[in-house]
């Protein structure tokens, strides 16, 4: 009987000291000799709980038995059956939370490092050689528009040209790609991937419009009344919140994605070989605990920041963002502040931030659910001195379509209404991605584009 | 790719170009604008649409350069392509029946404000219109708002404050005769600062006067929030909510001001461009 290895084969990266002052991709991936030290750990176990815990669902046993085989092609295959971004998820899924989570080994060591593979395959294929293409189904001349070219745009736009409808996808901003370009840097996904997948897309016959604004250059019933005979929207959740506390507007207070965008789709990281600049302080704190914040955290550190504090209201152990980002963050030496929340911004008399007011907050009993909510405790107010601040709340949907389409359903959190198919209230309009679920992940965004594409095709081959 | 189909040099440092934007001029009206990058290193940057034609598909703009963007714009001729051009963006301008509308306008806006007194025209409106120069030599488009305005005032003074007293000069005669001779809605593009100060000199009357602001813009769409403003106590983002907005309601010119010249020191060429009093300097 095969012996079980408990620890998984570690992946090389940059180190700390280095990786601070360049934004080249921060893990290297693994050669081919760790990916199939790696793979040999699987033990194909029968009843799958890592292929459930995805919410994709991929063949995880099937790809890992091909590479322990050494057939990456087929592997490649195998993956590409149910994600057409296996490089975008093998870097960015929380995989701690999903397939790696549900994975045998995890009760006794460290699980599979099944999104590792998963890249290196990924690599391995764009590397290697051509893609493989796709059979293509013959012409049915119905017309699709998809709105949005994000993880969910992209995934609806490739299944519905395969299975041979005419689409054409509408992006507001002069790339596509969505939150994966404007707003993951490249040192943890870098835009090259991206920008091949798209390509990928637009080789399957895909209209690509960038510069186009749906619900300013046409609306959604233009689109209805005019060329299209169905609708998918996945203009994503790009409203940034703010905290709404004194002071958040001086100078110097960015929103995450104004801070993002500047470094990672208009490069102010290159500045002033890129035009656009991005202007940078000291003393950076970085208010918010998921992703976003961990981005926003280690850009500030590559570009020049002295000292970076996250600044979270709960504890390490509640933040929702990557377990890998939260280690690679605290390894480049960002400084955390738990349990503790802003009530203010202060002014250096010229209306730019010198400094916050924090207040110390403490974790109540879990409540019905299990949730232990963050409470401010009376009197604790602090000051602590920064010149930057990036509020890194997350987002809200974007409202745009939604209130230039009456008869479309929203929740009161301004997410788009949708069945279990991705259906929305209007005729022939399909949503998916963080539109509807008001911000989650790429891979779910792609899951729900998937489903939203199958129901799609029915009713443009049968009408229902 | 979009087309430069023109480019003309109406005064020193001021150019308009209209680029080849079908897209873009079916839907334009007045006090819109678009955001162009010029090539794959370009940053995005705002201009407001000051004539379009929805049949030819083009769109003009005028622009003054200021700095490293404007610079490259200038070197432009017909031919030449823009990566990206994005509009109408923002909410047209508030156009309706008024009565007497005073407006405002100097740099860019003595172009980009002719779209909006068309439309005022066109709604019976009796106009009034304060042009301020730095002299006669950098004046221009002065015919079109002759044709439209049934008064027109040049406020013409060297740069600095002397300038700014002019056109405070000419409004504070006009609100004189106010309401005997009625001003109904003041619209004002021209510098923030001297927004700022029409709007306090009109509110003692209570006379709805229009400001359209323009803060530092990124996405233009209402996603990156480098735009906000607080407006009527709540925060707005120009880009969506604006540019024009009311300006008794806009509460911390201040802070828009400061956030306005964030960059300022990166490239800006424009003499006399340290206000008194700014934050920045
Ligand atoms: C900084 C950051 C880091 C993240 N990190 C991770 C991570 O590590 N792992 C993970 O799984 N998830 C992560 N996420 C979340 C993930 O990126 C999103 O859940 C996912 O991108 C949502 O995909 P989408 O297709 O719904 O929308 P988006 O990716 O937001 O794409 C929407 C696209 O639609 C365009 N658009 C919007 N309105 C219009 C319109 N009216 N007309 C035309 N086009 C329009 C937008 O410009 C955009 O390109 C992160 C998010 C952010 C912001
Ligand atoms: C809604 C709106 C409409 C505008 N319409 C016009 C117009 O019709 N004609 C015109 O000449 N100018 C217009 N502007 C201003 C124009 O965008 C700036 O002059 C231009 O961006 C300067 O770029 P630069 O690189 O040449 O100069 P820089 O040296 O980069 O900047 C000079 C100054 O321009 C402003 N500025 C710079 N970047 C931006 C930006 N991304 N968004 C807004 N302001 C910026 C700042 O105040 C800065 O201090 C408008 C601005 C806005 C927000
Ligand atoms: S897509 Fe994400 S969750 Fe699914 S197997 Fe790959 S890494 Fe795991
Ligand atoms: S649960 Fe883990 S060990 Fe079992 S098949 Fe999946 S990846 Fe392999
Ligand atoms: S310019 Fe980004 S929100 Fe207005
Ligand atoms: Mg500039």
């Amino acid at each position: 009987k095969q012996k079980i290895n408990l620890n998984r084969v570690e992946m090389p990266k940059q180190s700390e000291h280095e990786r601070r002052h360049n934004f080249d991709e921060v893990a290297l991936g693994y050669t081919w000799e760790l990916a199939k030290e790696e793979a040999s750990r699987c033990i194909q176990c029968k009843k799958r709980p890592c292929q459930q815990g995805c919410p994709v669902n991929i063949d995880i046993p099937d790809f890992i038995a091909a590479l322990q085989r050494e057939d990456v092609e087929e592997a490649a295959r195998i993956l590409k059956r149910k994600t057409s971004l296996p490089g975008v998820c093998g870097r960015v899924c929380p995989q701690e939370l999903q397939c790696e989570n549900a994975c045998t080994l995890n009760k006794k060591g460290a699980p599979v490092a099944i999104g590792r593979l998963e890249r290196f395959i990924a690599d391995w294929e764009r590397t290697q050689g051509a893609p493989t293409m796709p059979e293509m189904a013959p012409s049915t001349g119905k017309k699709v528009a998809v709105v949005g070219s994000g993880p969910s745009g992209l995934t609806v736009a490739s299944d519905l040209a395969i299975l041979g409808h005419q689409v054409v996808l509408f992006e507001a901003l002069h790339v596509a790609g969505g939150v994966l370009m404007y707003g993951i840097p490249q040192f943890r996904l870098p835009k090259e991937i991206v920008q091949r997948e798209v390509q990928y897309v637009q080789s399957l016959g895909v209209d690509l419009r960038l510069n186009t604004v749906i619900g300013i250059n046409y609306s959604l019933d233009e689109l209805l009344r005019t060329d299209y005979d169905a609708v998918y929207l996945a203009p994503g959740a790009g409203l940034p919140k703010f905290l709404g506390v004194p002071g958040e507007n001086l100078n110097m207070v960015y929103s995450a994605n104004e801070f993002l965008t500047r470094t990672n789709l208009m490069k102010a990281y290159r500045y002033p070989e890129y035009a656009t600049p991005i202007k940078m302080g000291k003393k950076v704190a970085v208010i918010g605990g998921g992703n976003v914040a961990m981005d926003a955290a280690r850009c500030a550190v590559r570009l020049g920041a002295q000292e970076v504090y996250v600044i979270y209201r709960r504890t390490r152990a509640e933040m929702p963002a990557r377990l890998e980002e939260v280690e690679n963050a605290e390894e480049e030496g960002i400084e955390f502040h738990f349990l503790c929340n802003p009530t203010a911004f202060l002014s250096d008399g010229r209306n730019n931030v010198a400094a916050m007011e924090l207040i110390r907050m403490k974790l109540t009993e879990p409540d019905e659910s299990g949730r232990r909510r963050p409470v401010p405790i009376p009197g604790s107010e602090y000051i602590l001195d920064v010149d930057t601040v990036v509020v890194s709340l997350g987002t809200s949907p974007n409202p745009l379509i939604p209130s230039t389409t009456p008869d479309l359903n929203v929740t009161r959190w301004g997410t788009v209404v949708t069945d279990e198919r991705g259906r929305t209230s209007k005729a022939r309009v399909w949503a998916g991605g963080d539109i509807v679920s008001g911000g989650a992940t790429v891979i779910s965004a792609m899951g729900e584009g998937r489903i939203a594409a199958a129901s799609m095709h029915e009713f443009l081959s049968n009408g229902q | 790719m979009y087309s430069i189909v023109e480019h003309e040099v109406l005064a020193p440092r001021v150019h308009r170009l209209r680029v080849q934007a079908p897209v873009v001029a079916e839907k334009a009206k007045p006090g819109q604008f678009v955001i162009l990058i010029i090539d794959e290193k370009g940053e995005r940057v705002p201009f407001t649409i000051s004539d379009w034609d929805s049949e030819a598909g083009t769109v003009d703009f005028v622009f003054i350069e200021v700095g490293k963007t404007t610079q490259q714009l200038a070197t432009m001729q017909p031919g030449d392509q823009l990566l990206s051009f994005i509009g109408p963006l923002g909410r047209p301008a508030e156009v309706g029946q008024f009565g007497h509308v005073v407006s405002v306008l100097s740099g860019y806006g003595i172009a980009a404000m002719v779209p909006i007194l068309k439309a005022l025209k066109d709604n019976g409106n009796t106009l009034t219109t304060i042009v301020q120069a730095p002299d006669q030599d950098r004046l221009f488009g002065q015919k079109p708002l002759e044709e439209l305005s049934d008064t027109l005032i040049l406020a013409l003074g060297t740069q600095g404050d002397g300038m700014m007293e002019s056109t405070t000069v000419a409004m504070r005669k006009l609100l004189n005769q106010h309401p005997k001779r009625r001003i109904d809605r003041v619209i004002a593009m021209c510098s923030l600062c001297l927004m700022r100060v029409l709007s306090e000199m009109t509110r003692p009357y209570a006379i709805k006067t229009m400001v359209h602001l323009t803060p530092v813009m990124v996405d233009g769409t209402g996603m990156c929030g480098a735009c906000r403003l607080s407006v009527g106590r709540t925060n707005r983002f120009a880009c969506v909510h604006g540019p024009e907005f009311d300006g008794h309601e806009v509460d911390g010119w201040e802070v828009l001001m400061a956030r306005r010249c964030t960059y300022a020191d990166e490239s800006i060429l424009q003499q006399g461009f340290q206000c008194r009093g700014c934050s920045q300097w």
